[in-house]
């Protein structure tokens, strides 16, 4: 690590390291995959690390959690969009070719993409 | 850094505490079990201080979802990789557990040991690696530093931290923006910045987790001083005991360095500053400052006098300012979020927040930080969850070994600077040690001064030789060697050393005896006066815990040993010696012996009751024939009540060759024990066993015989030539409620209640609603009775809540079982009806702050007001003696109305003596026996040489030889007898609890650890030092 | 860390000093932290130890020696080769280390602060580790054992070889 030299150098450490820890930092918006067996088997661990991919290149403060079975095996791998602001969107069945455009539209332009929805649950 | 976004943080507390509670096993686990499950790219592991919570050691949290696991073991690790790592759920089995509900509470913002507390210096602590800079950087670490240099003066900096009102956190409260002030105007260079780390103080570790959870925290704090006061050269000086504190800190400053924000040129502003770690080598006296400063200069650490303060010529003569870590600590936040802020959090006087190391006997140990003018019950019952064990709260030791303790009627004090000294305490570093009734608080006392004259450094007279004077008192006292003039020794050494110490430690060492003596001088006095440890910590003054806990001394461990090889005859002959009334206390005695029992310590307490009802079952085909002890006198003794005070000392006294007459007013005999307690608890053939024992002696008892309506003391002494008279005439008068309506018909007092079923008139209350108030044994004894008379509804109205009640748990818990209908926090407001008792008005109570018995005080909920339906209510809410009988005797009261009496129980007539629940005020048993034994003592001395003096009655121990393994019984559980089902109780009163069988209470008998022999070795252990000159 | 056993008979090798002596050679307030550094390597401060140290720091032997018998740290007989510390700080007391410091001392049969006649174990009581939320706690060999009892004492006595 080179010497910091001012305070600018320091100001941008900061915003870098806080995006290091930002799972512990407050923010709003959650996404949750399903990772039961069913979730697993059809593919949610390459979904879910296409997710976090995504974030980092677009720096997007959002926390990824997992969750068990929610019994739509079907639509496996099924991917939860939760922001503070509205509804709890399920999208699935999510592959992480089409992570690029879900974070883009539904994080970054606040827009549903219905086709890939297939449930809505109001705020919990 | 990690290559993808992690989606989770597994924090892992390994601060000292935790360490030592395997937290490394559980990391090696955790980063194994991640790998197997290929989750390493996703989820990190992050090593981080002190979380505080140590009593639930080793901890884990995880992010986001801020789940919080407690006592984690190796073996939980697959468990918690799978459901909540991968699976999103929480395992409740780690959560933590709510101790009164045993809710599982799994998020750490919920915990109630967390919610009350304000996190400032702390606020790092478990929740960043402090081993890495950019952590504390990524939540605004360094922001502060980066604030002074670019946009303050020294001036600036000065003023902000004298406006935040921060008072010195070491302990003497200093505040702290002037003492750098002071340094910065000091004449000299170069200046220095010290750290006074030398947590030496038992009881306190908030430095520690500080500089082992946040480091960079204290450096960034040093460098803003640093920078305020002119200077470039800073000193940490820190415990040598404390390695990891140590490593901690060299790691941050190496960290500091390579990134520039300690050295030369910090971040290009042309300030430059440094730190070098010094580590202490092992003496209290050090955290004292001037102390310190010669430690860092290599020679003894000596206090030396002051002014001039380190400020005008501290290390190497040179302005030094010397604060605590939590002061420096604290001073970036106070920067960044301004001093406002800061002097907006806790009092006006005290301002911000005060760390304290929540330890001894309480349920969550730990470090807690809370706003200044937080009560002192708040830290201890809300954060700390109260008392381990169900215990008394007994005292709070703050401020060290140096500091003083607080009883429970100060437990609304508000913590900060000025409020603890006014109670004879002090804020001090921190500790806050809570103790319970097994601590004497003059062993306490001499434990604090053993510490403190053991680390006194010798260059002053009044700490060198003072501490040391006070503690050969103390140590006479506690080993039952204590003289009547100590005390005032004790506070005439205390005055010398506080005036003409030459430091503080010198100056504070008689802090803790003179607090103990403050609020506990009636300990000593029992023990000197006495030759009894109240508490049953002292060695030399206490045989068993249990034998010293029960009032009337009886030798528990000899009966219990003789009843575990079955000699249950030999058993009751010991237990009679102190106790006439075996077969009794086998059932109602509230056995304050099991309550100290130290089998309790490992699991759960000897079932003593248990066992001696069994002994005394076993045995009542033999009648007792008390044996005679003294040849035959000719002084007649009037006993006035046959409750179980009048009976013993009408037994002592006949035992000891008197003629005793006994008067009672009742038609029959017993007090409180036929009464006062329901058949179903003692059957009357069971007592009258015991009475005819005293009988037998050739005491003669006269019942319908009233003082004030049958007789007069004048014609006991003038016509039937009696000596002397012992008043044991109880507490037999209700106390009114004082409520409007209270003198409606169907409105029965709760003792007169019981004592017209007892006497075989009780009152018609088939089907009918029935409302006991109270929550006392009476209260519940009504409750019972009166379902057991087939009352259609019983309700329990009780001002506090269940734990307060002062019955018997089990009695609570049998009429729960018996359909009761508790009402807690419900105070009666006024009896409604026309004539006759309709209803009940109830008003809702809320808990306020604490009163003088340490519980949570009850007020009016205003509004919150029900009425209970009842066709007949009993006030239960305590009892009190006769008062116009006993004036009318020509006898003097107290407020209280008991009997006024003095040290030899003598009342202010000259022969009139007075012993049981008309002394103590209502009470139990055991208390009342051993008032009986006492007061035939007295009265024996007093026809003996017409002296009126304590009697004294030692403590003796029998000594069985010890008959069984112990190994084979560690792991035998508590017996409990069994109850007859709730469904056979009702048609009438038949005892509700029932024997066992011989076996299982000999089996019992043997869980007894035998503290008695322990103690005889002791004693002999003491001879022995003495015969060969030691001591 | 290089360990240095020394018997009864052994002399201290004293050039293991040199590099110590060089290092701190002229700085301010050197004392203690070499009087420590000595003492790691020699696991106690013999006599010709703190002899060599005053002559190599040119300070008076007096001072070094009252240095060295100021601060509890400082050991000038030889220690065992397990160390174990029993902290009888207050929050210990409470929760009942006098207990365990009996054990001990039956145990080992020797007295707190005292060294088994073997160089097995030395045994010392402490005022607090700083560990008191796990009270009673021990340091056994730099490492906390919390929530101790007598038992779990025999048991770690008894392990150490």
């Amino acid at each position: 690590m080179p010497k910091l030299m001012s305070i600018d150098d320091f100001k941008k450490l900061r915003e870098d390291s806080r995006r290091d820890i930002a799972v512990r930092l407050k923010t709003g918006t959650k996404i949750i995959v399903g990772m039961g067996t069913c979730g697993i088997a059809a593919g949610a661990r390459d979904t879910m690390q296409a997710i976090l991919s995504e974030l980092k290149k677009r720096k997007i403060d959002a926390h990824v959690t997992t969750v068990g079975c929610i019994g739509m095996c079907a639509y496996e791998p099924l991917v939860d969009i939760e922001q503070a602001e509205g509804s709890r969107i399920t999208y699935g069945p999510v592959k992480p070719a089409m992570i690029p455009r879900l974070i883009e539209e539904h994080l970054t332009n606040g827009r549903v993409v219905q086709e890939w929805v297939v449930g809505r649950l109001p705020r919990a | 850094m990690a290559v993808a976004l992690l989606r989770s943080n597994l924090m892992i507390c390994e601060g000292t505490g935790c360490a030592a509670s395997q937290a490394h096993d559980i990391r090696a686990a955790l980063t194994a079990e991640i790998k197997r499950r290929s989750l390493d790219g996703e989820v990190r592991l992050v090593q981080t201080g002190c979380r505080g919570f140590c009593a639930m050691g080793p901890i884990v949290m995880i992010y986001p979802e801020g789940i919080f696991y407690c006592q984690v073991k190796p073996e939980d690790v697959p468990l918690l990789v799978e459901e909540t790592l991968l699976k999103g759920r929480i395992v409740e089995r780690l959560a933590y557990q709510e101790p009164l509900s045993h809710k599982a509470i799994p998020h750490y913002s919920e915990i109630p040991f967390y919610t009350k507390q304000k996190r400032i210096a702390l606020r790092n602590c478990g929740m960043i690696d402090p081993e890495d800079i950019r952590e504390y950087i990524a939540r605004d670490g360094y922001a502060a530093l980066t604030k002074v240099l670019g946009e303050m003066s020294r001036q600036q900096v000065l003023d902000e931290v004298k406006a935040s009102g921060l008072r010195g956190r070491g302990g003497a409260g200093f505040p702290t923006g002037l003492k750098w002030e002071f340094t910065s105007r000091a004449p000299g260079e170069p200046k220095y910045v010290v750290c006074n780390a030398d947590e030496g103080d038992p009881g306190a570790f908030m430095d520690r987790s500080i500089i082992e959870g946040d480091p960079h925290s204290l450096i960034e704090g040093m460098t803003i001083a640093g920078y305020a006061i002119g200077a470039r050269q800073g000193y940490i000086y820190c415990r040598a005991e404390y390695p990891l504190a140590v490593k901690r800190l060299q790691v941050a400053i190496a960290q500091g360095r390579e990134y520039g924000l300690l050295g030369e040129n910090i971040l290009g502003s042309g300030f430059s500053f440094d730190l070098i770690v010094k580590e202490g080598a092992g003496a209290f006296v050090c955290g004292e400052e001037t102390a310190l400063l010669s430690s860092i200069e290599g020679r003894r650490g000596e206090p030396r006098p002051r002014p001039p303060f380190p400020a005008v010529a501290g290390l190497w003569a040179k302005p030094t300012n010397l604060n605590n870590v939590k002061s420096y600590a604290m001073s970036p936040q106070i920067i960044l979020n301004g001093a406002a802020w800061f002097a907006a959090i806790g009092s006006p006087r005290s301002p911000g927040t005060a760390i304290f190391a929540l330890t001894g006997k309480v349920k969550n140990t730990g470090l807690v930080e809370v706003p200044m003018g937080i009560t002192l019950g708040e830290i201890i019952y809300d954060i700390g969850g109260g008392i381990l064990g169900g215990r008394q709260f007994k005292a709070v030791q703050t401020g060290g070994p140096l500091g003083g303790c607080i009883p429970p009627q100060h437990l609304n004090v508000k913590v900060d600077f000025d409020s603890l000294r006014d109670v004879g305490a002090v804020m001090g570093s921190g500790g806050m040690i809570v103790v319970d009734e097994d601590t004497c608080m003059v062993e306490f006392a001499k434990f604090f001064l053993t510490f403190a004259t053991a680390e006194s450094c010798g260059k002053c007279i009044p700490c060198r030789a003072g501490g040391k004077r006070m503690l050969d008192i103390l140590t006479r006292i506690c080993a039952g060697q204590g003289r009547r003039e100590d005390i005032a020794r004790i506070r005439d050494i205390a005055e010398g050393m506080e005036s003409s110490a030459l430091c503080a430690l010198g100056q504070l060492t008689p802090g803790p005896v003179m607090a103990a003596l403050r609020y506990f001088e009636h300990e000593f006095i029992a023990h000197i006066e006495d030759r009894r440890c109240p508490a049953g910590s002292c060695k030399e003054l206490t045989p068993a815990r249990c034998l010293n806990a029960c009032p009337a001394g009886v030798d528990v461990p000899a009966y219990v040993s003789l009843a575990a090889e079955g000699r249950f005859a030999e058993a009751l002959a010991v237990h009679r010696e102190r106790n006439p009334f075996a077969l009794v206390c086998g059932r109602v005695c509230p056995a304050f012996c099991e309550q100290r029992c130290r089998r309790g310590d490992i699991d759960a307490p000897v079932a003593i009751r248990s066992i001696k009802r069994f002994m005394a079952d076993h045995e009542l085909a033999t009648p007792w024939i008390p044996v005679k002890l003294q040849p035959a006198r000719a002084e007649k003794v009037a006993v006035v009540g046959a409750g179980p005070a009048g009976l013993t000392a009408a037994l002592r006294l006949a035992q000891n060759g008197y003629p005793v007459t006994v008067y009672e007013a009742l038609p029959i005999a017993g007090g409180m024990m036929v009464v006062g307690i329901p058949e179903y608890r003692l059957p009357r053939d069971i007592l009258n066993q015991e009475i005819d024992n005293i009988r037998r002696t050739g005491v003669e008892i006269l019942c319908n015989h009233a003082l004030g309506r049958d007789f007069t003391l004048d014609e006991l002494f003038d016509r039937q030539g009696v000596k002397a008279v012992v008043l044991a005439i109880g507490a037999h008068r209700s106390l009114h409620l004082g409520i409007p309506g209270e003198d409606r018909a169907g409105v029965i007092p709760g003792i007169d209640f019981l004592r017209e079923v007892a006497l075989g008139n009780p009152p018609d209350i088939r089907g009918k609603r029935v409302a006991v108030i109270g929550g006392g044994n009476v209260a519940v004894d009504a409750a019972r009775t009166a379902w057991r008379l087939g009352a259609g509804e019983v309700h329990i109205v009780y001002r506090r809540t269940r734990p307060d009640m002062p019955a018997y748990p089990e009695e609570i818990e049998a009429a729960h079982e018996e359909g009761a209908v508790f009402h807690f926090l419900a105070a009666p407001l006024r009896v409604l009806g026309p004539a006759k008792v309709t209803a009940l008005e109830i008003q809702h109570q809320k808990l306020t702050e604490f009163d003088a018995s340490g519980r949570r005080r009850p007020v009016p909920v205003e509004g919150a007001v029900l009425t209970l339906a009842i066709d007949i209510l009993i006030p239960a809410i305590g009892q009190e003696t006769d008062k116009l009988c006993v004036l009318n005797a020509g006898l003097e009261t107290n407020r209280n109305s008991t009997l006024k009496v003095g040290p030899s129980l003598a009342t202010t007539r000259p022969g009139v003596f007075a012993a049981g629940d008309a002394v103590s005020g209502p009470a139990s048993v055991i208390e009342a026996v051993a008032h009986g034994n006492r007061v035939a003592k007295e009265v024996e001395v007093y026809l003996r040489t017409g002296r009126r003096e304590k009697a004294d009655i030692p403590l003796e121990a029998h000594l069985p030889p010890l008959t069984w393994d112990m190994q084979q019984y560690s792991e035998v559980p508590r017996l409990r007898l069994p109850w007859i089902p709730v469904a056979t109780r009702r048609d009438g009163f038949r005892e509700v609890e029932l024997s066992a069988p011989e076996k299982d209470i000999r089996a019992e008998c043997r869980r007894c650890l035998r503290c008695d022999l322990e103690w005889s070795q002791f004693q002999q252990g003491v001879q022995n030092v003495r015969v060969q000159g030691i001591t | 860390m290089s360990e240095v056993r020394i018997t009864p008979d052994d002399t201290p090798d004293l050039k293991q000093l040199d590099p110590l002596l060089d290092e701190y050679r002229g700085q301010k307030g050197a004392v203690i932290p070499v009087l420590q550094k000595a003492q790691k390597i020699y696991g106690y401060l013999p006599p010709e130890v703190l002899r060599r140290i005053a002559a190599g720091m040119r300070v008076p032997l007096s001072k070094i020696y009252g240095v060295a018998t100021f601060y509890s740290q400082f050991y000038l007989t030889r220690r065992g080769r397990h160390i174990v510390r029993q902290c009888d700080g207050t929050a210990c007391h409470v929760r009942g280390a006098g207990k365990i410091v009996e054990r001990m001392e039956q145990e080992l049969g020797i007295r707190a602060g005292q060294t088994t006649a073997d160089y097995r174990v030395t045994c010392e009581v402490v005022y607090c580790l700083g560990s008191c939320g796990l009270a009673p706690v021990a340091v056994v060999n730099d490492q906390t054992i919390g929530k101790l009892a007598p038992e779990k004492m025999t048991t770690i006595l008894r392990s150490l070889e």
